[in-house]
């Protein structure tokens, strides 16, 4: 069926049409210049790979630092030996905690929260405890990865 | 968009339609030399991307002599599209400089720079200064053989002006030598100093262009022209040409990205065939043309004088051009005008095949 | 997303490789899957720019037309509907 008058006017017609078609032109510009700009680094990795002569000497009820991605990971001797690692990274807001010998505990001077020496939360406000890993040696590699994580080396 | 409600918020505040006539009123005059209004624009445009492109790769480079090299290389491997966002930058940058020189060259030649015009020849003439001086900074950060030595050329060459040579070049360097010194100061200049320099000259260029007009040329009868507003006829050319310039400048750096070589080392001897940027070359070879003594005089300082002369008249030639000041035919400078396209162009030419 | 993490991925091969040689470094992704999906971008982005210039001329043409005829300004103190 044909209508004997258009149903919008040549202005409207080509103002939509160039706003459009400029909308999705600078729009995809935009997008690679954005994801140019926008850091896609600063994952936390799922696994790092140390040197094991320099941490399992350590002595007993100590630790020792590494870095996890940008963030800091302790390495934890107990005092009975075990050795374990963990995320040195508070679960309130995010600050780096020490380990208190004398008290075997963590510690959070930002807010004054504690871990005891399992990462549970036992005082002050971080609501979760903190993140355990799992340390394998293959090898010459004293390998920390993330809880459940399956590590597979490249073959080098 | 039809918003009447937001339009009328604002227009209850600020009286557009004022500002709207005043717009309207903006006429531009068609003759055959009309193309040549269309070269500044775009001189404008290709500065606006490198401004955009600079600022995003300033998030990743590093200014300290010993990442600088490292820090682009990953910015060209490691990022999403650094290769590109650095290639645009370094395409922009040499495209912007090539329609630099057209748009100075038609100015010369169809003699906007008369009466009343001078400030604005004045103006364009330290912004020429200033691009070329953009090109030269951003060169050095790459910080890789052939820019150091390339920058080491160029300031030593600045060195030997007379008089004032040994206090430029020292200012360059920031010291005796090429240093990480002369990145760091050269990073300032291409960050914030020019670019904070180029924008008020640029608005005040801009700003004496709408003061003025449109600067009809002597051979077109003024009173004969007929003329279109610029909103929007004008600015649809004007968006038509830039696009097309984003589509060359955007291809050259999709199919022709810029290499970059190693790291430099300050004690390394200068790679071979050693030459300053394109832009550069025409200074260059006129200096290889002067034989080192001249009647007991040193060759050298006489063609570095020869060039500052030119470049001083070059500069002042709304003073020199008499005729045209009067509004007559001035055959003799066009003439002029042609010479120094010419030479500029012969020499580049010289400079890039031998 | 796919062809994003599949580009970054190529990079890293090609990042990775520069590691090793030190010579000569990629300024352009050297994985034939890369270019091509570079290729077929600079390819969408002129359809986008000439899909552009093509609109521009219209509105131009019109706005020329509409000039010629002298409809083109609005009648001042015209009554608003509202």
């Amino acid at each position: 069926m044909k209508i004997d008058f258009s149903l919008v006017t040549r202005r409207t017609f080509l103002n939509t049409l160039f706003g459009g078609w400029l909308v999705a032109f600078m729009g995809g510009s935009l997008y690679g210049l954005l994801k140019f700009a926008f850091p896609t680094l600063g994952k936390e990795p799922d696994f790092v790979i140390l040197k094991p002569d320099d941490f399992l000497n350590i002595p007993a009820n100590s630790v020792k630092p590494f870095a996890w991605g940008g963030k800091l990971g302790l390495f934890f001797k107990h005092s009975n030996g075990n050795t374990t690692a963990l995320k040195g990274v508070c679960t309130h807001m995010e600050c780096n905690i020490a380990y208190i010998p004398q008290d075997k505990k963590f510690y959070c001077a930002c807010h004054k929260g504690w871990f005891d020496e399992n990462g549970k939360n036992i005082e002050g406000p971080p609501p979760k405890p903190l993140e355990i890993f799992d340390v394998t040696i293959e090898g010459d590699k004293l390998i920390v990865a993330k809880k459940g994580i399956k590590v597979e080396l490249p073959k080098a | 968009m039809n918003c009447p409600r937001l339009k009328s918020w604002f227009l209850e505040r600020y009286n557009f339609d004022e500002i709207r006539d005043l717009a309207k009123q903006k006429l531009v005059p068609i003759h055959k030399y009309e193309i040549w209004y269309l070269t500044g624009g775009i001189t404008l445009f290709l500065f606006i991307i490198q401004f955009i492109t600079g600022m995003v790769l300033s998030f990743y480079y590093i200014p300290y002599f010993e990442h600088a090299h490292k820090s682009i290389i990953e910015i060209v491997t490691k990022l999403n599209m650094g290769w590109f966002f650095r290639s645009l930058h370094h395409w922009g940058a040499q495209i912007a400089i090539v329609v630099l020189f057209i748009h100075v060259w038609s100015c010369l030649l169809l003699k906007a720079y008369r009466k009343p015009r001078e400030f604005l020849w004045f103006s364009g003439f330290i912004l020429l200064g200033i691009s070329i001086f953009f090109g030269l900074s951003g060169y050095l950060l790459l910080w890789d053989e052939r820019a150091f030595a390339a920058v080491r050329v160029a300031t030593g060459g600045a060195g030997n002006l007379p008089v004032v040579g040994e206090f430029i070049k020292a200012f360059l360097r920031g010291g005796i030598d090429v240093t990480g010194d002369t990145l760091t100061r050269f990073y300032a200049f291409h960050v914030s100093v020019l670019p904070l320099v180029t924008i008020l000259l640029i608005g005040f260029h801009i700003l004496l262009v709408q003061y003025h007009g449109m600067s009809v040329p002597l051979s077109v009868k003024k009173e004969e022209c007929k003329e279109t507003p610029f909103f929007p006829n004008l600015l649809y050319k004007d968006l038509i040409i830039w696009l097309v310039v984003l589509g060359i400048v955007v291809t050259l750096a999709t199919l022709v990205p810029p290499e970059i070589g190693k790291k430099a080392d300050p004690l390394a001897p200068a790679p071979e065939n050693i030459k300053p940027e394109w832009y550069f070359l025409f200074l260059f070879q006129t200096l290889k043309l002067f034989p080192g003594e001249i009647l007991g005089m040193n060759g050298e300082t006489i063609a570095i004088l020869l060039i500052t002369a030119g470049i001083l008249f070059f500069f002042l030639i709304p003073f020199f051009d008499r005729k045209s000041q009067r509004g007559e035919k001035s055959t003799l400078f066009t003439w002029i005008g042609v010479i120094y396209f010419l030479y500029f162009v012969i020499m580049t030419v010289i400079g890039f095949v031998s | 997303m796919k062809r994003m993490l599949t580009a970054l991925i190529g990079m890293f091969i090609s990042a990775a490789d520069v590691f090793a040689q030190q010579d000569k470094i990629d300024v352009f992704p050297a994985v034939p899957y890369d270019r091509f999906i570079v290729y077929q971008n600079l390819i969408i982005f002129w359809a986008g720019i000439i899909g552009l210039i093509v609109i521009i001329k219209m509105k131009l043409r019109e706005i020329e037309r509409t000039q010629k005829l002298g409809i083109d300004k609005e009648e001042k103190d015209i009554p608003v509907l509202d």
